[in-house]
C-alpha cells in the first residue's frame, strides 16, 4: 500500500515526461490523474488501517543505498501516523489540483510537460514525508525545490516568471545550506542519520555541547536552531519568506498545490518529525514561537493592502503558517498538523476558486478591476465563501477548530514567549477576517469594474474544475469536526470543560484518542503537553479568536459595501503604516540593497580582474606603487604576463612571511 | 687560500655581470655578459673537480645557446627601451618583494644547525669512485643509477623538437623539390609520345 | 652486471608506461612515413595504444614495487590513478577528432603530444624521488605548452600558449628552487629516506618547509589552485577546445595525485605545516572559483572559474589529510572528470554557421532548437552546483564530511557557502538555455557519434551515480588506503 501511494505518482511522471510526444497531451492528462487517483486511495486506504484498524507504525526497507564505512543509509519508506497524514493531505489535494489542472491548462500549449512536473513534484513530496533517514529526507526536499523551480516559470516566456523561480530558488538554497549543517551537526552528534538511532538516543545527548570559535553551543538547540533555518526558506517565515508571493507568477493550479496545501508545509512536518529533538531543546522552540507569531502578524499586515488577488492569499498563506510555527514552538505539534491538514483544504480550495474566477476575467488578477461577478460565478462565489469562512475561522468550519486550537494552546504554554505569540496570533485573525472579506467584495459585489468585453466573457468554469473545488470544499467544512478528537483532543478521551465546541457526531473508535492515534511519531515531555491544558484555558481565551473573526468581517463590510469611500479616507489618515505594509515592510528593497548588490558588486570587481587584484594586493605593500602599476597596466599591452607572475610571487612570498612570522 | 680567492673572484665576477645583463641598455651586451657569466659559472665548477660540466657549460651553453641570442638579438628588431619601460614600473614592488624574500631566506639559512643525518643521507657515488675521469664517472651513473631520469629527459627533448616543429613547420605550396626517385622511376614511354605524323595534312 | 646489482632493472611495473611511449613514437613514425593518409587511422590507433595501456595497468600487479634506483612506485594508489588519466585522456580524444577536423587542425602530431603528455602524467603520479617526479612534471608540461598553442592560425591560441609556458617556467623555477632547498638541509631526494629524515630531524629546519612551501607553490600553478590560477582563464579561452578540455580533465587529476603523494609520504611528519598552505590555497580558489566566474560571457572562461572552484573543494579533502579525505578527493576529481567531459561536448557543439561560438548567450533558446542537449547540460550544470540526487553533490558531500571529521569545521562551512554562491552561475547558464530567446540559432547536428556517445556516458554517470555510488567508492577506498600503509 504505502510503496503503490508514494511510487503510483512517480510512474505516472516517467510515463507522462518521457513518452510525453508518443502519447499525447490527453494521454499525459489521463497518465497523471489516474496515478494520483491510484496513490489517494492507496494513501486513505493506509491511513484507514491506521486510525480504525490496529496498524502498527513500521519501517519498509528498499534498497540499500549508500554504505560507506559508518555511513550506512538504505532507501526505507517510514510509514507511521505522521507521514500517513502528509501522504493523505499530498495524494488527495495533488488528485484535486491535477484534475483540476486538465481544465485550467486547456488553453496552454505543454500540457504534457506541466502535468509530468505535477506529477514529479507530488512524488518528490511523498518522498519527503515518507522519509526514513534524512539524506532522503533532503533528496525528497530538493527534489521539490527543483520542481517548485520548474513549476514557477513555467511560462517562461515571460521574464518576471522566470526571475521568481531564480528567487525560489536561490532564496531556498539559503534555507537548505542550513538544512545541510543541521544534517552534519545531527551526524556529528548521534553517528547516524537514522531517524530511529537518532530519536532513540536523544534523551542521552541532551547534555551534548560543542565548542565552536571559542563559544560553547548546546548540541541539541543547535540542531533545533539549523533545522529550523532550513525549514524558514520551504515554509516561507519571516526572513527567507521573499520568494513566496513573487511565486504567484506561476499557473494558479501550483500555487495552490505547492504553495499552499504541501511543499510550503514541508517545514512544519520536519519539525513536527524532530519533535523527539526539538523537546530538548527549550531555546529553538522559542526562536521558533517568536519567527511563527511574527510571520503570521507581519504577513496579515501586508495582506491587507494588496491587490493581486494571489498575492493576498500568498500572504495569508504566509501567515497561516506563521501559526502553525508557533503551535510547534509551544509543543502543541498534534495542533499544527491539525492546522496544516485543514488549511491544505481550505487554501487550496481559495486559489483553485480565484484561479477560477482569473480563468472568467480572461486572466485578470488585480481586484480593483474586478467587482460585481458574483452572480455570473454563483459556484464559484459559494465555494470561495466556504473557503473564506474557514480561514477566517468562524465557528463549525475547519479553520475554527485548528486555529483555536493553537491559540488555546499558545495561551496554555503560559510564558511570556507564548503569550506574546497568543497576542499577535489574534490580532493577526482579526486582520485575516478582515481581508478575506476585503477580497470577497472586491472580486464579486460593487460595480463591475472591468471592461465591458471582459465582462461579457464571463463564465462559469467546466466541471472538470468544479468538481475538485467541490472535494475540496467538503475537506473545509468537515475536516474539522471530524478530525478533532484524533489530532488535538484531550488524551483523557472526553472533554469535560469543552462545552462550546461541539464533538463529532459519530462515536469514537478505540484509537481515536490523540496520544494513541500519533503513537510514537510525535514524542511530547511530560511537562510540556500543552494540548492538554489548552482544553481547560479560561473561557474568554477560547472565544478571543471568533469574536474578533466575526468583527473582522463586519468591518470589511461596512468599509467596502456600507461606505465604498473609507478605505481611501483611511489610506491618507494611516499613510505611514500603509506605506509599510503596501511595500512590504521593504524586505526586497532591503535584501537588494544589503546582499544582492554586494554580491555582484564582489563579483563584478574579482572578475574585471586582474587589475583590481593588484589593487587589492598592493595597499600591503606600497600602495602608491600598486596604484601606479594599475593604471599603467592598462597602457601596457603585453603586461599581463608581468603582471600574472607578479600575483604568484606576492602569493608565494606572503605565505613564506607567514610562516617565517609564525615560527621566527 | 688561493683557491679561496679564485672562488671569490668567480663568485664575485659571475654576481656582477648577472647584474650587468638585466641593466646593460644595449641587449648585443647584455649577451655578452651573460657569455662571461656563463664562462665564471664554469669556472666555479672547474674548482669544485667537475670538469665535465665546466666544459658542458662552456660548449653548449656558450657555444651554442648564447650565439643563438646573440643572432636573434641582433636579427630581430625589438624595442627593449619600450619593453623596458613597462617592465620599470614593477620595479619599487618587485625590489621590496626581493628584500623580503632574501632577508626570510637569509634567516632560515642562518637560523639552521648542522645535522649529521643530512650528511649520511647524501647520495655518493657507489661506482666510478676510482674510476680515471670524471666523465667516465658521469657515464656510469648516467646509465645505471638514473637511467630512469635519463630516459625521462630524452622524452622531453623528443616533445620539444616536435613542438618545435609542429608550432613553426609551414608546408609552402607553392615550393618545388626535385625528387630523384620519380626522375629515376620516369620511362621514356611516359616522358615521349611519337607521333607519325602525315606529310602534308598539317597538325591538327 | 655484478657492479650494478643495487639497482633494480625490472621494467615490468613500468610496461603500461613504456608501451604508450613506444606507440606515441610510433605513431610520430607511421604520420610522417604516410602523411595525409594516416590522419584518418591514427586517432583509432592512438584510442586503441590507450586502450591496451588501461588493460595493462589493470594488469600490472601492485605489489608496491619501486624499481630503476628508487625513481619509480606501482601501487595501487598510482594504478588507480593512471585508470582515471588514461580514462580522461580517452575521452578527450573523443571529443577531439571531429573538432580538429573542423577547425583544421587536424595534424597527426596533436595525438602524439597528448598521448606523450599521459606518459608524463602516468609517471608523475608513480614518482618517488624528487628528481623523476620533476622530470615527468616537465614532460607533461611542455607537450601541454606546445598544445596550448597547437591552433597556428589563431592569434589567441598562440598568446595561451606563451602565456602558459613564461609562466609555466617561473612555476617549475619555484619547484626547483624549493627541491633544493629540501636537498640541500636533508641531502636526499628519495621519498622513503625524507620521511625517515623528518621522523629524525625534529625540529625540522626551517628551510625544508620553505623548499616546502616553494615546491607547493609550483604545483598549485599545475593545479590552478587560486592565487597561482592567473593563466587558467586566458589559456582556456584561447587555447582549442579540444586542448582545453583535455586541460580541465586530466592534468589537474594528476597534479594532485602527486601533490598529495608528496604530502603524504615525505611530508607525512609535517601536517601542521602544510596544512595552513593547503588551506590557504582552498580559500583562495574557492573564493575566486565562486566570484570570478559570476561575469563571465565566455563559456570556456566560465569553465576555467568552475575548475578553479572545484580545485578548492579538492583542496578541502587533502586538508583534512586522512585517509577519508584522501578517498573523498578521488571521488570528486573522478566526478569532475566525468561531468567536464559531457560539458565539453555541449561546448564543441556550440557552432554557428560552421564556425565555432564560446558565448554564454549563444545557447539561448537551446531548449526550442536542441532540447535533448539543453537538458544534458542542464543536468551537468545542476551536477556542478552540487545538486542532489546529481553525482557532483556527492563528490561534495565526501569532501565535507572528510572536512568534519578533520575538524576542519571553518573550512567545511566555507565550501559549503562558496558552493552556494557557485551555484548562481552554473543556473544561470540553464536559465539561458531554457528562458532566453534566441537571435540566431546554433547549427543542428554538429556531433559526431563518439562525442555523442561521451556526452550520454557523462550524463547517464551524473544521473545514475546514485543509484549505486558504492561501485565507485570501494575503488577509490582501495586507493587512497595504498597512500596509508600501516597507518
Amino acid at each position: 500500500m504505502d510503496v503503490i501511494a508514494v511510487f503510483a505518482p512517480f510512474f505516472a511522471f516517467v510515463l507522462a515526461g518521457l513518452l510525453n510526444r508518443q502519447i499525447g497531451d490527453r494521454g499525459c492528462q489521463i497518465v497523471t490523474c489516474v496515478g494520483l487517483l491510484i496513490a489517494a486511495a492507496a494513501s486513505i486506504k493506509l491511513f484507514l488501517d491506521f486510525a480504525l484498524g490496529d496498524q502498527m507504525p513500521y519501517v519498509r526497507v528498499l534498497a540499500e543505498w549508500v554504505a560507506v564505512g559508518d555511513f550506512k543509509v538504505s532507501w526505507a519508506l517510514r510509514v507511521d501516523m505522521l507521514s500517513v497524514v502528509m501522504m493523505n493531505v499530498i495524494t488527495i489535494v495533488s488528485s484535486c489540483v491535477h484534475i483540476y489542472s486538465v481544465g485550467y491548462m486547456s488553453h496552454d500549449e505543454a500540457k504534457g510537460r506541466f502535468m509530468a512536473y505535477l506529477s514529479l513534484f507530488t512524488f518528490a513530496m511523498l518522498m519527503l514525508v515518507s522519509a526514513d533517514n534524512l539524506l532522503q529526507l533532503f533528496f525528497g526536499w530538493e527534489g521539490v525545490g527543483l520542481a517548485s523551480y520548474l513549476l514557477i516559470g513555467f511560462w517562461n516566456e515571460k521574464h518576471s516568471a522566470n526571475a521568481a523561480a531564480q528567487k525560489a530558488f536561490i532564496v531556498n538554497r539559503i534555507g537548505d545550506f542550513g538544512l545541510t549543517l543541521g544534517i552534519f551537526t545531527i551526524f556529528l552528534v548521534f553517528g547516524s542519520i537514522e531517524f530511529e538511532t537518532i530519536f532513540a538516543n536523544v534523551a542521552d545527548q541532551a547534555e551534548t555541547a560543542f565548542v565552536f570559535f571559542g563559544h560553547e553551543f548546546h548540541a541539541l538547540t543547535l540542531i533545533g536552531l539549523l533545522l529550523f533555518i532550513g525549514a524558514t526558506g520551504k515554509s516561507a517565515q519571516l526572513g527567507l519568506h521573499v520568494w513566496l508571493p513573487d511565486a504567484m507568477e506561476g499557473p494558479t493550479p501550483v500555487s495552490a498545490l505547492i504553495h499552499a496545501a504541501t511543499m510550503v508545509t514541508a517545514g512544519v512536518f520536519l519539525l513536527a518529525r524532530f519533535s523527539p529533538v526539538y523537546e530538548y531543546a527549550p531555546f529553538a522552540l522559542a526562536v521558533v514561537t517568536v519567527v511563527g507569531a511574527l510571520t503570521a502578524f507581519i504577513a496579515a499586515t501586508i495582506g491587507l493592502t494588496q491587490f493581486d488577488i494571489k498575492r493576498v492569499i500568498a500572504y495569508s498563506t504566509m501567515s497561516q503558517l506563521g501559526y502553525m510555527f508557533f503551535a510547534l514552538g509551544v509543543s502543541a505539534y498534534g495542533a499544527a498538523m491539525f492546522h496544516l491538514m485543514t488549511h491544505a483544504f481550505f487554501k487550496a480550495l481559495l486559489f483553485l476558486g480565484a484561479g477560477s474566477v482569473i480563468h472568467a476575467l480572461s486572466g485578470e488578477q488585480d481586484m480593483r478591476k474586478m467587482g460585481g461577478i458574483w452572480k455570473k460565478i454563483p459556484v464559484t462565489y459559494v465555494l470561495m465563501w466556504i473557503g473564506s469562512l474557514a480561514l477566517a475561522g468562524v465557528p463549525f468550519f475547519a479553520g475554527y477548530y485548528s486555529k483555536d486550537i493553537m491559540l488555546e494552546a499558545a495561551w496554555a504554554r503560559d510564558t511570556g514567549v507564548a503569550h506574546f505569540a497568543y497576542w499577535l496570533g489574534i490580532a493577526a485573525a482579526f486582520m485575516t477576517a478582515f481581508y478575506s472579506w476585503r477580497l470577497l467584495f472586491m472580486t464579486f459585489h460593487g460595480k463591475p469594474r472591468a471592461s465591458a468585453e471582459v465582462m461579457h466573457h464571463v463564465h462559469e468554469s467546466p466541471p472538470v474544475m468544479l468538481v475538485p473545488l467541490f472535494v475540496l470544499a467538503l475537506g473545509a467544512l468537515m475536516a474539522g469536526a471530524v478530525f478533532y478528537q484524533p489530532f488535538v483532543g484531550s488524551a483523557g478521551g472526553h472533554e469535560a470543560s469543552a462545552a462550546h465546541h461541539t464533538e463529532p457526531a459519530h462515536e469514537s473508535p478505540e484509537r481515536w484518542n490523540r496520544q494513541a492515534f500519533w503513537g510514537p511519531a510525535i514524542q511530547v515531555r511530560p511537562g510540556n503537553d500543552t494540548l492538554e491544558v489548552a482544553h481547560n484555558v479560561a473561557d474568554w481565551v477560547k472565544r478571543m479568536p471568533t469574536v474578533v473573526g466575526v468583527l473582522g468581517i463586519v468591518l470589511a463590510f461596512v468599509m467596502y459595501i456600507l461606505q465604498p469611500r473609507l478605505p481611501g479616507r483611511m489610506k491618507e489618515i494611516f499613510s505611514a503604516p500603509h506605506t509599510l505594509f503596501y511595500n512590504k515592510w521593504f524586505w526586497d528593497e532591503i535584501y537588494q540593497f544589503v546582499l544582492v548588490r554586494p554580491a555582484l558588486l564582489l563579483g563584478r570587481m574579482l572578475s574585471l580582474g586582474d587589475r583590481k587584484v593588484i589593487d587589492a594586493v598592493g595597499p600591503d605593500g606600497g600602495a602608491r606603487a600598486s596604484g601606479k602599476i594599475a593604471t599603467a597596466l592598462s597602457h601596457f599591452q603585453s603586461g599581463y604576463i608581468f603582471q600574472y607572475a607578479f600575483v604568484m610571487m606576492m602569493a608565494l612570498v606572503a605565505v613564506l612571511s607567514w610562516f617565517a612570522f609564525r615560527m621566527g | 687560500m688561493i683557491l679561496a680567492a679564485v672562488f671569490y673572484l668567480f663568485a664575485f665576477i659571475l654576481l656582477l655581470s648577472g647584474f650587468l645583463v638585466i641593466t646593460a641598455r644595449n641587449p648585443v651586451h647584455s649577451v655578452l655578459f651573460l657569455i662571461l657569466a656563463f664562462f665564471n659559472a664554469a669556472g666555479l665548477f672547474v674548482l669544485l673537480g667537475a670538469e665535465f660540466i665546466a666544459m658542458i657549460l662552456v660548449i653548449v651553453y656558450v657555444g651554442a645557446v648564447a650565439v643563438l641570442f646573440l643572432f636573434v638579438v641582433m636579427m630581430l628588431d625589438i624595442d627593449f627601451a619600450h619593453l623596458r619601460k613597462g617592465a620599470m614600473q614593477y620595479v619599487p614592488l618587485g625590489l621590496l618583494v626581493g628584500v623580503i624574500l632574501l632577508t626570510e631566506l637569509v634567516i632560515s639559512v642562518s637560523a639552521w644547525q648542522f645535522n649529521s643525518l643530512s650528511q649520511q643521507n647524501l647520495a655518493v657515488p657507489e661506482i666510478g669512485l676510482n674510476a680515471a675521469t670524471n666523465t667516465q664517472a658521469l657515464g656510469a651513473v648516467l646509465y645505471t643509477q638514473y637511467v630512469y631520469a635519463f630516459q625521462l629527459a630524452g622524452l622531453i627533448l623528443l616533445v620539444a623538437m616536435i613542438g618545435a616543429i609542429v608550432l613553426t613547420h609551414r608546408v609552402r605550396p607553392g615550393v618545388r623539390k626535385q625528387s630523384i626517385e620519380s626522375q629515376n622511376a620516369r620511362r621514356p614511354e611516359e616522358a615521349m609520345e611519337i607521333l607519325k605524323v602525315q606529310s602534308g595534312a598539317g597538325i591538327s | 652486471m655484478s657492479e650494478f646489482g643495487f639497482l633494480d632493472f625490472n621494467l615490468v611495473p613500468l610496461l603500461p608506461e613504456v608501451f604508450l611511449a613506444l606507440s606515441a613514437m610510433g605513431f610520430l613514425l607511421i604520420g610522417v612515413s604516410f602523411g595525409d593518409e594516416a590522419r584518418r587511422v591514427i586517432p583509432w590507433y592512438a584510442l586503441l595504444a590507450l586502450l591496451m595501456t588501461g588493460v595493462l595497468v589493470s594488469q600490472v600487479s601492485f605489489d608496491d614495487a619501486i624499481v630503476l634506483g628508487g625513481m619509480f612506485k606501482a601501487d595501487a594508489y598510482s594504478g588507480f590513478v593512471k585508470l582515471l588519466i588514461i580514462g580522461g585522456v580517452m575521452a578527450t580524444l573523443g571529443l577531439s577528432m571531429r573538432y580538429l577536423e573542423q577547425e583544421h587542425i587536424d595534424q597527426m602530431e596533436f595525438y602524439v603530444l597528448v598521448l606523450l603528455a599521459s606518459v608524463g602524467m602516468m609517471f608523475m603520479v608513480s614518482a618517488v624521488n624528487l628528481l623523476s617526479l620533476y622530470m615527468a612534471l616537465e614532460l607533461q608540461s611542455l607537450s601541454l605548452y606546445v598544445l596550448a598553442a597547437f591552433n597556428r592560425q589563431s592569434p589567441r591560441a598562440a598568446e595561451a600558449g606563451v602565456k602558459y609556458f613564461a609562466l609555466g617556467g617561473l612555476a617549475s623555477g619555484m619547484m626547483l628552487f624549493g627541491i633544493s632547498l629540501i636537498y640541500g638541509f636533508t641531502g636526499s631526494l628519495d621519498f622513503g629516506t625524507l620521511t625517515a629524515s623528518m621522523m629524525v630531524m625534529q625540529p625540522v629546519p626551517f628551510a625544508v618547509i620553505f623548499g616546502l612551501v616553494f615546491l607547493l607553490a609550483g604545483l598549485a600553478f599545475k593545479l590552478s589552485a587560486a592565487p597561482f590560477h592567473m593563466w587558467t582563464p586566458d589559456v582556456y579561452e584561447g587555447a582549442p577546445t579540444a586542448v582545453t578540455a583535455l586541460f580541465a580533465m586530466v592534468p589537474k587529476l594528476a597534479a594532485l595525485a602527486l601533490l598529495m603523494r608528496i604530502l603524504f609520504e615525505p611530508f607525512a611528519y609535517l601536517v601542521p605545516q602544510w596544512e595552513q598552505i593547503i588551506i590557504f590555497l582552498a580559500v583562495m580558489s574557492m573564493i575566486v572559483g565562486a566570484f570570478g566566474a559570476i561575469a563571465q560571457s565566455n563559456i570556456k572562461r566560465l569553465i576555467a572559474y568552475s575548475s578553479i572552484g572545484h580545485i578548492g573543494y579538492a583542496l578541502i579533502g587533502v586538508a583534512a589529510a586522512s585517509e577519508g579525505g584522501i578517498n573523498a578527493v578521488l571521488l570528486h576529481m573522478l566526478i569532475y572528470m566525468a561531468m567536464t567531459a559531457g560539458t565539453f561536448a555541449v561546448i564543441m557543439a556550440m557552432r554557428r554557421g560552421g564556425r565555432s561560438v564560446e558565448r554564454i548567450d549563444d545557447l539561448a533558446g537551446l531548449s526550442r532548437s536542441q532540447p535533448i542537449l539543453a537538458y544534458a547540460l542542464g543536468i551537468l550544470m545542476f551536477s556542478m552546483a552540487g545538486v542532489p540526487p546529481f553525482a557532483g553533490f556527492f563528490g561534495k558531500l565526501m569532501i565535507f564530511q572528510a572536512a568534519i571529521g578533520a575538524e576542519l569545521y571553518a573550512l567545511a562551512i566555507f565550501g559549503v557557502v562558496a558552493s552556494v554562491v557557485a551555484a548562481y552561475y552554473y543556473l544561470r547558464i540553464v536559465k539561458v538555455m531554457f528562458f532566453d530567446e534566441a537571435v540566431l540559432m546554433l547549427d543542428l547536428n554538429v556531433l559526431s557519434g563518439p562525442q555523442r556517445f561521451i556526452l550520454a556516458c557523462s550524463v547517464a554517470f551524473v544521473l545514475f551515480f546514485i543509484l549505486s555510488p558504492s561501485a565507485f567508492i570501494d575503488s577509490t577506498q582501495l586507493a587512497a588506503a595504498a597512500l596509508f600503509p600501516g597507518r
